[in-house]
């Protein structure tokens, strides 16, 4: 018991020692040296997915606009490339000024010819050319650059979401004539405006970069350079950490490997946390019987005790706060006492129980009544969260069985329709109702809808809110929106909210953690303490 | 020998074309899809055009059996393409793994063979003494461990008693030696160990027997010196399965050490494999097992030979 006390209290202690660490005076020099679990198939963050392209290159890049390095919910929106913007009154036209005298890393000068071929190449790719993003910007109509350093992005219906959308994470900044060349220049080929230059790559190995000196941004970065090392297993990343091999690993441990590390080196390692913008699902196939029986639905989200279920397993899986559609904390997430009353977050679970039993049998469920959960090959956290959803089923009656399914052949299962309920996850690179809702709107018009439903009642409120400009007429849409999704139809029921947890060196001062780990990895603002 | 060598080596290729076909075949039979699993994965977004037009640039909109014609023309003139998930030159990708895998398995096997033989054949010397005991439990300890917690146990030992870690990016031999070394030796010895474990297990029952046999008894009454008689008439004989063992396991390090490679996070054979299969790479799959079975069948072609060379009735055969 004392040995968990001290424990905690060295953990509260570094956590507490990081926002302090931010007043001081930044220091020069250095090489920040992180990890990396994943490796970028190609380099060009247009067409790519996973984080692994963002941690080992996004310094080598600007964006036109970024969420505030210093923000922890990252919905504060700041310029990067771009250093103003105007919108419309029509809310249909805006108007970005770009900075001047910024140079890419060959001298050239960046201006809105190469703002508009980049966000060209992204919403309108020429035939052959793959922009994973492309259907995100259906309501742009078009990008024009008037004079070299305005931006002017010309939409089809009003939106709440664009400024948003231009501080993706993804949305760097090419250089127009290598575009004009070839177009997948950029999948091998690293060039951009950012605060650091590229040095090498070895593949499986590591990356490399050196601080830019003609960096638009003068003072910054601080750091003389980076080097990511691309290390898979978590156990060996812990340990990189630990034997000071390297500073941080910017994805996120577990709590048991924080634990580790901070009983380990005590004072020498600063944590940071942060609610993380990906939930896990539980997809019910509404093409399978009982899961189109929408009382069949309610009572496995009426079954889930997620207070309990976050107190246990945030102690053993990078889950922990339980949510709605929104990150809680950011703009539009609902509160907590507004949650508590959905079905499923109901604080007294007997009453929840009581009624989930009620639901199943007027649906003609029999008691134990057994059905197959697939569920994701991925340790952490889909096989701690399956084995709590069985339990918490187990005890309303129903028998569940299940199948866990390794990553690609996951995939095919869950869009070829081939299961009852599954594991499902949705995960944003930026909080933005948006990307977070998007997913849930009718199968014929999200693919990645995988409880495959038609609900046109749920695809007008998706749409209502991405229109609207006012925050409180968007607020109440994402509401109504939520209520429909995980109460009244229970089409998907969520479980947990990610949560992130960032153990690093205490010499690493400057960055700090969001609920994004494709945020914050421009690394400018990052320094090494003595 | 001439002869027995050419042979050998014609024979390899029926044995590589039959590899060849059935990598082929059996990576499009497990269920799953590079395109998907690349653009569609984690985004609510990715769009069937999209996904289509990834597929139609990797050539997997063709019938397989044209792909199979594609793929199969380049390896005969030893291209084997660019890699589906990263769009890199195989050859590329596999240049760096394969040089400190090849590294990795050279130093286990000088570490298992300067363990195994000494220990083996002192162990059937002293049959049933206190020496071929030792041997024996440090012999079976070896084989019952494997040799990734070995790993593990020398990272949790390194951190805990010196505070240090090896080295976590490989730099090559010519680069800088110490660097290298201080990073492969520990899972050079990791392996090693349970390797040698199998080979000092072979080497004394091989010995055993050899030492039972009609020659050596002669060589004995002859008043053969007894060490001469060890090394040119037993060691020499016993040799011919120790080898085989040595060879299969040399085979194997070659792109078996996943978990070995995991834990002290080595950029070698093993992980690429892995990683590989989990992406649905093909082209690099089937590069990686055509590599790994050309390795078992090289070796396998270099044992006979050093059998033809050790047992003079097989190349008169």
């Amino acid at each position: 018991m004392r040995r968990r006390l001290g424990l905690l209290t060295v953990i509260l202690a570094a956590t507490l020692a990081v926002p302090a660490g931010a007043q001081e005076k930044p220091r020069y020099g250095g090489e920040l040296i992180f990890a990396v679990p994943s490796e970028p198939p190609s380099y060009d963050a247009h067409r790519e997915e996973t984080f692994g392209v963002i941690h080992p290159l996004a310094p080598h890049y600007n964006t036109l606009l970024r969420p505030d390095p210093a923000d922890k919910t990252a919905t504060r929106i700041v310029g990067d490339l771009a250093e103003s913007w105007t919108i419309s009154k029509d809310g249909r036209t805006y108007t970005l000024k770009l900075r001047r005298g910024v140079k890419f890393h060959d001298g050239s000068e960046m201006t809105s010819k190469d703002v508009k071929a980049s966000y060209d190449k992204i919403i309108f790719p020429p035939a052959g050319v793959a922009s994973d993003r492309k259907g995100e910007y259906l309501d742009v109509e078009a990008v024009q650059a008037p004079d070299p350093y305005t931006v002017v992005f010309r939409l089809k219906w009003t939106s709440g979401s664009f400024l948003m959308s231009l501080a993706s994470p993804w949305n760097w900044i090419y250089k127009a004539d290598i575009l004009a060349k070839d177009m997948r220049w950029y999948e091998t080929n690293v060039m951009g405006t950012g605060p650091f230059v590229f040095v090498e790559h070895v593949k499986g190995s590591h990356w490399v970069g050196k601080r830019n000196p003609n960096y638009w941004d003068k003072g910054k970065p601080y750091l003389d350079g980076y080097r990511a090392i691309f290390i898979r297993d978590s156990a060996a990343q812990v340990s990189a950490v630990r034997g000071e091999r390297a500073h941080i690993q910017f994805r996120g441990f577990s709590p048991a490997e924080r634990d580790n590390l901070v009983a380990a080196l005590g004072s020498k390692i600063a944590v940071q946390e942060s609610p993380w913008d990906c939930a896990l699902l539980v997809a019910m196939n509404h093409e399978k019987k009982p899961f189109d029986d929408k009382r069949v639905r309610r009572a496995l989200t009426l079954a889930l005790d997620r207070y309990q279920g976050s107190q246990a397993l945030s102690k053993i899986a990078i889950v922990k706060e339980v949510a709605g559609v929104q990150v809680p904390g950011t703009p539009f997430a609902t509160p907590p006492a507004e949650l508590e009353k959905l079905v499923g977050y109901w604080r007294d679970i007997n009453k929840s129980r009581a009624e989930a039993r009620r639901l199943l049998k007027e649906a003609g469920v029999a008691d134990g009544f057994a059905f197959t959960f697939k569920n994701r090959g991925i340790p952490m956290p889909y096989e701690p969260v399956g084995i709590w959803l069985i339990d918490q089923w187990r005890q309303i009656g129903l028998n569940v069985k299940q199948e866990v399914i390794e990553a690609a052949k996951y995939y095919a299962e869950l869009r070829g329709g081939n299961f009852e309920a599954a594991m499902d996850f949705q995960c944003g690179y930026i909080v933005e109702p948006d990307l977070d809702l998007y997913k849930f709107q009718s199968k014929d018009k999200s693919p990645a809808n995988y409880s495959r439903y038609t609900d046109r009642v749920l695809d007008e409120l998706y749409e209502k809110q991405s229109r609207a400009v006012d925050a409180d007429e968007r607020r109440k849409a994402i509401r109504e929106f939520e209520r429909r999704l995980v109460d009244e139809e229970a089409h998907y029921l969520y479980t947990l909210q990610w949560h992130r947890i960032i153990p690093h060196n205490a010499r690493v001062r400057g960055w700090t953690v969001s609920p994004s780990h494709y945020l914050n990895q421009q690394l400018d603002t990052v320094w090494l303490a003595e | 020998m001439g002869k027995y060598i050419v042979k050998r080596l014609v024979l390899m290729i029926p044995t590589l074309l039959g590899v060849a076909v059935l990598i082929f075949f059996l990576m499009r039979v497990v269920p799953g899809d590079l395109v998907e699993l690349r653009f569609a994965g984690e985004s609510a977004f990715a769009q069937k055009e999209n996904l289509d037009t990834e597929r139609a640039r990797l050539g997997l909109d063709q019938p397989l059996w044209k792909q199979f014609l594609v793929w199969i023309a380049g390896v005969v003139r030893l291209d084997f393409g660019k890699s589906m998930w990263t769009g890199a030159p195989i050859i590329e990708e596999i240049k760096l793994r394969f040089a400190l895998s090849l590294q990795l398995a050279i130093m286990a096997t000088i570490i298992a063979v300067l363990l195994a033989i000494p220990l083996g054949v002192l162990a059937a010397l002293k049959q049933d003494t206190w020496v071929d005991y030792t041997v024996r439990i440090v012999s079976i300890a070896g084989l019952a461990t494997p040799s990734f917690w070995l790993g593990i146990v020398f990272i949790l030992g390194l951190l805990i008693v010196f505070k240090w870690l090896p080295p976590m990016v490989y730099t090559p031999f010519w680069v800088n030696p110490w660097q290298n070394m201080l990073q492969l030796i520990w899972p050079a010895l990791a392996v090693g160990y349970r390797y040698s474990a199998v080979a000092t297990r072979m080497t004394r029952s091989a010995m055993l027997e050899v030492l039972r046999e009609d020659y050596i008894r002669t060589a004995r009454a002859k008043g053969l010196w007894e060490q001469l008689i060890l090394s040119r008439h037993a060691l020499k004989n016993a040799m011919l399965p120790v080898l085989t063992v040595i060879a299969l396991e040399f085979a194997f390090l070659m792109g078996g050490l996943v978990v070995t490679e995991q834990v002290f996070n080595l950029n070698g054979l093993g992980l690429l494999f892995v990683e590989a299969v989990a992406h649905r790479d093909y082209t690099l799959t089937q590069a990686l097992v055509m590599l790994v079975a050309f390795v078992f069948i090289f070796v396998n072609f270099l044992v006979d030979l050093a059998y033809a060379w050790l047992d003079p009735r097989i190349r008169f055969r």
